[in-house]
């Protein structure tokens, strides 16, 4: 299993000669490959607070770990495929990693991937509150473990 | 009674699909989130972002007048094409893009009542296709001021008492929130209202399905009980100016109000900016005071 750097150096070689509309569409596939919730999290939602609430559309994280690997789950509403893409892009990178390592998630990529021009300021900055928030969750999974 | 009502801007998603192939018509779609377009947009249909396409990269702006004419150029979209805008939330986008099209003078400019939403209801197709025109050719004027209140003019407005809107939220109107509920703080330092603006939420304009309310209704609201006058100026602000973009849409061209201007610094920049008076709590007394609870106030 290659390191979350690795994974998302491969990402960002995919993205990285892409124009802006190749760039979108690559991000809606990755969208479109986020796993639906299982019934068990499907369940979860609804009595656990795990809405991100700094995210404008309903956005749900679980940052777990399993014997000390990282699993991300999410649920992302349909009508955001950005931060549905994104998303799916950090469960890639951080997916049976070592909790500490996802913790230290890098920060850079929507700039290294060229997706900070193509989705504007504002846009931007929501994203890379979800890295922070997903950094933050794994940082409390590696402290619990510790 | 109105006397200068435009009826004709607001087009249903039948007389789009029923044009979709009219070389007279370009459908724009413009939304929140840009990979809606990708994921799926409306047969034939283009996308302008307000982020990246409208507004200038450096300068906290929209694009001149050059790069207006480069944009419609490329999206294939001539002085005399119809534009149609529609998109995601309401329509927020689709009217600010429609906004920024009149700006710059664009004549035949329209919304799609219902955006996004009612086209999905309708069980309209959506198309994955790439979409591209060969280039078209546009002149655009300069930016037509009378659409567009910058923030000394607001100021100068206030000071007048004269009649301004804020179309955010209650919670952010009374300065105890300084985004969108759910929404990230985008910046503001300081929260509350510019003193003497009526709190009149988006959301009163709009019904469930994303279309805007009878004109009727909206009489109701803005002239019988908010008492607000036809031809005095009005300027209406939110916090990036997308959602009071739908207000001015609303007041102007189904109320036929004769002098409504967009404050697009809106909040972001007032609640920013050193020695601007600020208001907080609600509004006492005034007809502010007696609008309903609104529903769904939330985006």
């Amino acid at each position: 299993m290659p390191d979350t750097t690795a994974t998302l150096n491969a990402i960002v070689a995919e993205f990285a000669d892409l124009d802006a509309r190749e760039k979108l569409e690559l991000l809606v596939d990755y969208a479109r490959g986020l796993p639906p919730l299982t019934p068990e999290y499907e369940a979860r939602k609804t009595v656990e607070d795990r809405r991100v609430h700094e995210c404008q559309t309903p956005v749900f994280l679980w940052t777990e770990s399993a014997g000390g690997k990282a699993r991300l789950i999410a649920d992302v509403a349909p009508e955001a495929p950005t931060v549905k893409g994104f998303v799916a892009i950090l469960a890639a990178a951080v997916a049976d990693r070592p909790v500490a390592e996802a913790a230290a998630l890098p920060d850079d990529v929507l700039e290294r991937m060229g997706l900070a021009d193509v989705l504007g300021i504002l846009r931007s900055r929501g994203l890379r509150a979800m890295i922070a928030r997903v950094r933050r969750g794994f940082a409390e999974q590696a402290a619990a473990t510790s | 009674m109105a006397n200068d009502v435009h009826p004709e801007v607001l087009v249903s998603t039948e007389w789009v699909a029923d044009h979709l192939s009219d070389p007279a018509v370009r459908v724009v779609e413009s939304d929140e989130d840009r990979a809606l377009y990708t994921l799926g947009h409306v047969p034939g249909a283009v996308e302008i972002d307000w982020a990246v396409d409208l507004q200038d990269q450096i300068t906290r702006d929209y694009i001149d007048r050059a790069a207006f004419e480069r944009l419609c150029a490329a999206k294939g979209i001539s002085n005399d094409t119809t534009v149609v805008f529609y998109g995601d939330k309401n329509n927020w986008w689709a009217c600010y893009a429609f906004w920024v099209f009149k700006l710059y003078g664009h004549e035949r400019c329209r919304i799609m009542n219902g955006g996004r939403k009612r086209w999905e209801l309708d069980g309209r197709p959506w198309s994955t296709d790439r979409v591209d025109y060969p280039p078209a050719s546009y002149v655009a004027p300069e930016q037509d001021g009378s659409i567009r209140a910058l923030r000394d003019e607001v100021l100068k407005h206030c000071k007048a008492g004269r009649q301004l809107l804020d179309v955010r939220s209650p919670e952010e109107y009374r300065g105890e929130r300084m985004h969108m509920p759910d929404y990230p703080n985008e910046g503001a330092i300081r929260g509350g209202h510019i003193p003497g603006a009526l709190n009149v939420p988006w959301p009163l304009n709009c019904n469930d399905d994303g279309t805007f309310k009878p004109v009727k209704e909206l009489e109701k609201l803005y002239v019988k009980e908010l008492r607000l006058k036809r031809r005095s100026p009005t300027i209406a602000y939110c916090r990036i100016g997308e959602r009071s973009s739908l207000t001015w849409f609303v007041l102007t061209y189904l109320l036929g109000f004769a002098n409504v201007k967009n404050y697009d610094g809106s909040w972001l920049e007032w609640g920013n900016a050193v020695r601007m008076p600020i208001a907080k709590g609600a509004a006492t007394g005034g007809p502010a005071a007696a609008l309903p609870p609104s529903p769904a106030v939330s985006a």
